[in-house]
């Protein structure tokens, strides 16, 4: 009889651990999790203010893991806008293209974050003065020479966000600078 | 007395065993009344096994590509092992993992997720791995995969991950306790809705084209494979618009292919012999077909099996030709219900726009 209610503690203590762990955030269908599932909530911590290089249009800051909402406002009517479904998961990846540049988010609760922000040619630039078509010496000028090496890029992390230039392989001038969040790395 | 002493041992250890599993029952997630796409690997298992063609890959080809159609229109007995983010050394597991059960004439493999060098996201992980049945092939495909937060102890005991799901429980776990509904059309995830595809973006500029050398050792290991049990291994690239398939990508496949003998189809360079047209056969603006998309672009890789791969016509055989019966019953049950579905949302969507206007 003795074993048999060591069994019932036991397993009355498994129920309880069951409901314990609230720290983790778990697998499940109605969460927006439109890139990739298990949410660590990095991105809701970090949505209130700009973090990191940043990037600055008509007087708007478009800052990565930022709510999109109110950029995208300020920014007003994009060129074109498109929104790519995940597989399985809920939750929308939006991608708002305008003259000069690309805005792409992801879902995170309630809100949409910045992921991504991508310059696509000369008439736009980094606060700090870099464009398309720059000299690596330039760029290290300007942002030094400790960026990292990653997949062909050289990455200036700063704050949980990256800044990364791609340079062209043949005469070493900018050929795509782009703001990217790490919550999604 | 020392008999009645063991008898309670195995009372206790049977209560204990029994609420354990009952509790791991209840709060996995049993992706039966959302997220469905997360059963699609664990039918397999209860399918009749003598399938000419087997699928591997990710959403590219359970959103796309429908076995019925094979069926019906030229006899070919087909199943899809796709999941959603599927990466490569996933489909090579599922493809030893299929062996233990049948060999097919010819694998299909979809391209896409060689772009994926690195394991990515646990939640598509699980969706891919938790369905399996334990093997050595399983296990290699959970180390394989997981990614530097993940425990394999986890995937053994699942209860483990899933403890703190209890305060997300709903009526649907209960409901699914024991079994769940079939969620697809061997391996086919069906849609009928239209979302066309308008300001699909391009791709961004990459810092490197090539494929990591982790996902090319797994297209060589399948194509390996493949030569060792006689099969047939088919390269495609579905059609689909969204991720971008760059032409430097492409140039790998195709590469690839023809090094190792293999054929190869990219479906994005035959819209026009496939009759795909983007405004209609789309569900999600062109990241995966709707079933007219995906019977169309069926209709063709079915002519393509059997004049280039040689597959017979099994129509005339008559337990295979029942089978497929039951499954045409279900399938054009469920397009069916889905179009009444759609036809309803028009229906109670409309006033509201006249309240609107």
């Amino acid at each position: 009889m003795k074993r048999l209610k060591i069994a019932v503690i036991m397993t009355a203590a498994m129920l309880l651990m069951a409901g314990c762990g609230d720290s983790e955030r778990v697998i499940s269908g109605d969460e927006n999790q439109s890139s990739g599932g298990t949410v660590t909530g990095e991105g809701s911590a970090a949505s209130a203010a700009a973090k990191g290089y940043t990037f600055v249009s008509q007087g708007v800051t478009v800052g990565i893991d930022m709510d999109a909402a109110p950029i995208v406002e300020g920014l007003g009517e994009p060129v074109s806008y498109y929104e790519a479904a995940s597989c399985a998961f809920e939750g929308l990846d939006k991608i708002f293209t305008y003259n000069s540049f690309v805005i792409e988010t992801y879902p995170d609760n309630e809100k949409d974050l910045v992921s991504r922000v991508i310059l696509m040619d000369d008439s736009v630039s980094t606060p700090e003065g870099v464009t398309i078509g720059d000299t690596r010496a330039r760029v290290e000028e300007v942002y030094g020479t400790e960026g990292a090496e990653e997949s062909g890029r050289v990455v200036y992390s700063k704050d949980g966000m990256k800044l990364c230039f791609i340079f062209n392989a043949e005469d070493d001038s900018v050929i795509s600078i782009e703001y990217q969040s790490t919550v999604l790395d | 007395m020392k008999k009645k002493k063991w008898v309670r041992w195995a009372v206790s250890a049977g209560i204990v065993l029994g609420s354990l599993y009952l509790l791991q029952r209840l709060l996995l997630p049993k992706y039966a009344a959302d997220v469905i796409e997360g059963a699609l690997i664990a039918e397999y298992y209860d399918e009749e096994k003598d399938h000419d063609v087997v699928f591997i890959g990710d959403c590219e080809v359970y959103e796309n590509f429908s076995p019925q159609v094979l069926w019906d229109e030229y006899g070919i007995n087909s199943y899809i092992r796709g999941s959603a983010q599927q990466l490569i050394w996933q489909s090579y597991y599922l493809l030893e993992d299929t062996l233990r059960y049948e060999k097919p004439d010819v694998v299909i493999f979809n391209v896409l997720s060689l772009k994926y060098n690195e394991p990515q996201k646990e939640a598509y992980n699980r969706m891919t791995l938790e369905g399996m049945e334990w093997s050595l092939s399983k296990v290699n495909a959970i180390r394989a995969s997981m990614t530097e937060e993940e425990n394999f102890l986890d995937y053994v005991f699942p209860i483990l991950r899933y403890h703190s799901r209890w305060s997300e429980l709903s009526g649907a776990d209960l409901d699914y306790l024991f079994d769940t509904p079939k969620v697809s059309h061997n391996g086919y995830y069906m849609r009928v809705d239209v979302k066309p595809a308008e300001n699909v973006p391009p791709g961004r500029v990459l810092g490197d084209y090539e494929f990591g050398e982790n996902a090319r050792s797994y297209l060589d290991k399948m194509a390996q494979l493949c030569r060792e049990n006689d099969i047939e291994l088919v390269l495609i690239k579905a059609p689909s618009l969204y991720p971008y398939w760059y032409d430097e990508w492409e140039e790998q496949v195709e590469r690839f292919a023809e090094e190792n003998g293999l054929r190869y189809l990219n479906f994005l360079e035959l819209v026009e012999e496939t009759d795909l047209d983007f405004s209609t056969d789309t569900y999600d603006a062109g990241l995966h077909l709707n079933l007219s998309g995906a019977e169309k672009v069926t209709r063709y890789l079915g002519r393509f099996l059997r004049e280039q791969c040689g597959l017979e016509d099994r129509r005339g055989e008559e337990h295979l030709a029942r089978r497929w019966e039951e499954k045409g019953t279900a399938y054009s049950r469920d397009r069916d219900e889905q179009y009444r579905a759609l036809e309803l949302k028009a229906g109670t969507d409309q006033p509201e726009k006249q309240e609107d206007s």
